[in-house]
């Protein structure tokens, strides 16, 4: 197999890393670059659990190769908040138990995130379909729904946003 | 895992022509990738066994949506989420934006493509049926030559096309509907995200000047038949007729005895059938109150 060398930005850090190209881009960021938080589930696009931001968009990292990803600026769940600030998404799934094994939480507060950043005002339904890529299989979904209303509120009050809803 | 020893090529070009030129050289020895949402499922546990790949991410022109004299044509790299939200598609082709929007989920629809949908040609494929009913032709190109073809040659069976190895899906062509032209989306499965369809219908209606007579029908159906197909009956029953001296059951009926569906883990032939029926009711029931309310 011959190797090849991609650049990309992954959580605001400009990384050089030698791969080939079958490799997934989920691979080329657990075990080249060690970033463990992005998880394999299915491995074919319908669980979530390895979810990622590139380039702006909620991506699926298992059904990208790695060459696909070079040039792009990858966001992974460790470049969201750190040990000591958390995002206020975090914030939320902790407060509202919306964390049991973990499994899908990585994911889980990606698709939570972007949906927030396109749409602060969530309803119910656009809830449910900005997380309908990720599967939790503790089925803990209504308190994943409370932690982003919660998260929704908390931002839309940061942010002066206008009305407040409902939780 | 097993290495391979022979190298594996990966090229990205800028350029269409580029693309062919790679395509001639490594004809089926090349695998070309889009959004890899189909490609990268099939190829899940053989990465391997791909020599070499191409891939299109970086040619600009394939992820445009253009208005050209009287057709739209989209590059074959447009994605899902392109789709849903282009207001171009919305305003003449709805139902292939609700289509769009329906399929996977937001990671699946950011990269998958209208292209790799078509060259999938999966029986199930989510935006086919609206496509043939839009009557969509697509642009094929080698560096020998080009052609175009009306989507219903295009499928020849299910994940089969006339697509040749040297041949890349370049774009998507479509005729700009006239003002008084109605859709109607429906697709079944048994959860909203990330399902293959049982079913799928796209009715699109064309009503003469006076709103009243109806011009043109396209019913078009996936999953329901090797390819998506088109119940050109339907068209000899309702053109030249008023809207509302239709018999919504009996078409409904013709739907249904013209399809031949599979029984498969999805649904049976018989439910698939029942459905069809239903559905084509439900679909003419909606475009008549689209039309009655249109000013």
């Amino acid at each position: 197999m011959s190797k090849l060398i991609i650049e990309l930005t992954i959580n605001d850090k400009k990384r050089k890393v030698e791969t080939t190209a079958s490799t997934r881009l989920l691979d080329l960021i657990r075990d080249d670059l060690h970033l463990t938080g992005t998880k394999e589930g299915c491995g074919k696009g319908e669980c979530g659990a390895c979810t990622v931001i590139m380039n702006g968009e909620l991506i699926a990292s298992c059904l990208v190769l790695a060459p696909q990803a070079d040039g792009a600026v990858i966001t992974t769940i460790e470049g969201v908040g750190n040990g000591e600030n958390l995002d206020p998404v975090q914030e939320a799934f902790i407060e509202t138990g919306a964390v049991q094994c973990g499994f899908c939480t990585p994911g889980m507060i990606l698709a939570a995130k972007k949906l927030l950043e396109e749409n602060s005002h969530p309803t119910e339904g656009e809830i449910k379909r900005g997380i309908s890529g990720n599967l939790c299989r503790c089925t803990g979904y209504q308190k994943i729904f409370d932690a982003i209303n919660l998260a929704a509120n908390r931002l839309l009050k940061r942010d002066g946003g206008k009305g407040e809803k409902d939780v | 895992m097993h290495q391979r020893t022979v190298p594996c090529h990966y090229f990205a070009p800028q350029k269409t022509e580029e693309a062919l030129e790679i395509l001639s050289r490594y004809g089926e020895e090349i695998k070309i990738i889009a959004g890899g949402t189909d490609l990268l499922v099939q190829y899940y546990d053989r990465l391997y066994e791909v020599g070499s790949w191409l891939d299109l991410k970086n040619i600009k022109e394939l992820k445009e949506i253009k208005i050209h004299q009287n057709q739209m044509e989209i590059g074959a790299m447009v994605t899902h989420t392109q789709l849903e939200k282009s207001e171009d598609i919305k305003k003449y082709f709805p139902i292939l934006s609700q289509a769009a929007a329906d399929i996977g989920s937001p990671q699946i629809r950011n990269r998958g493509t209208i292209g790799g949908n078509i060259v999938n040609a999966s029986p199930a494929g989510d935006l086919l049926a609206p496509l043939m009913a839009y009557d969509a032709q697509f642009k094929l190109q080698s560096n020998q030559r080009e052609m175009i073809v009306p989507a219903e040659e295009f499928f020849v069976g299910p994940k089969k096309t006339i697509l040749k190895p040297d041949q890349l899906l370049t774009r998507i062509i479509l005729p700009l509907p006239s003002e008084r032209t109605y859709g109607s989306w429906i697709k079944i499965g048994k959860r909203k995200a990330l399902i293959i369809a049982t079913i799928t219908l796209a009715l699109v209606v064309e009503m003469a000047e006076d709103n009243k007579t109806i011009k043109d029908v396209r019913t078009c159906l996936g999953s329901v038949a090797p390819t998506p197909i088109e119940i050109k009956e339907i068209r000899k029953k309702m053109a030249g007729k008023n809207f509302s001296q239709l018999d919504f059951n009996q078409l409904g009926q013709i739907v249904e005895d013209k399809i031949s569906p599979i029984d498969d883990i999805r649904g049976t032939r018989e439910y698939r059938k029942d459905v069809a029926k239903n559905i084509m009711i439900n679909a003419l029931e909606e475009i008549g109150s689209a039309r009655r309310s249109y000013k």
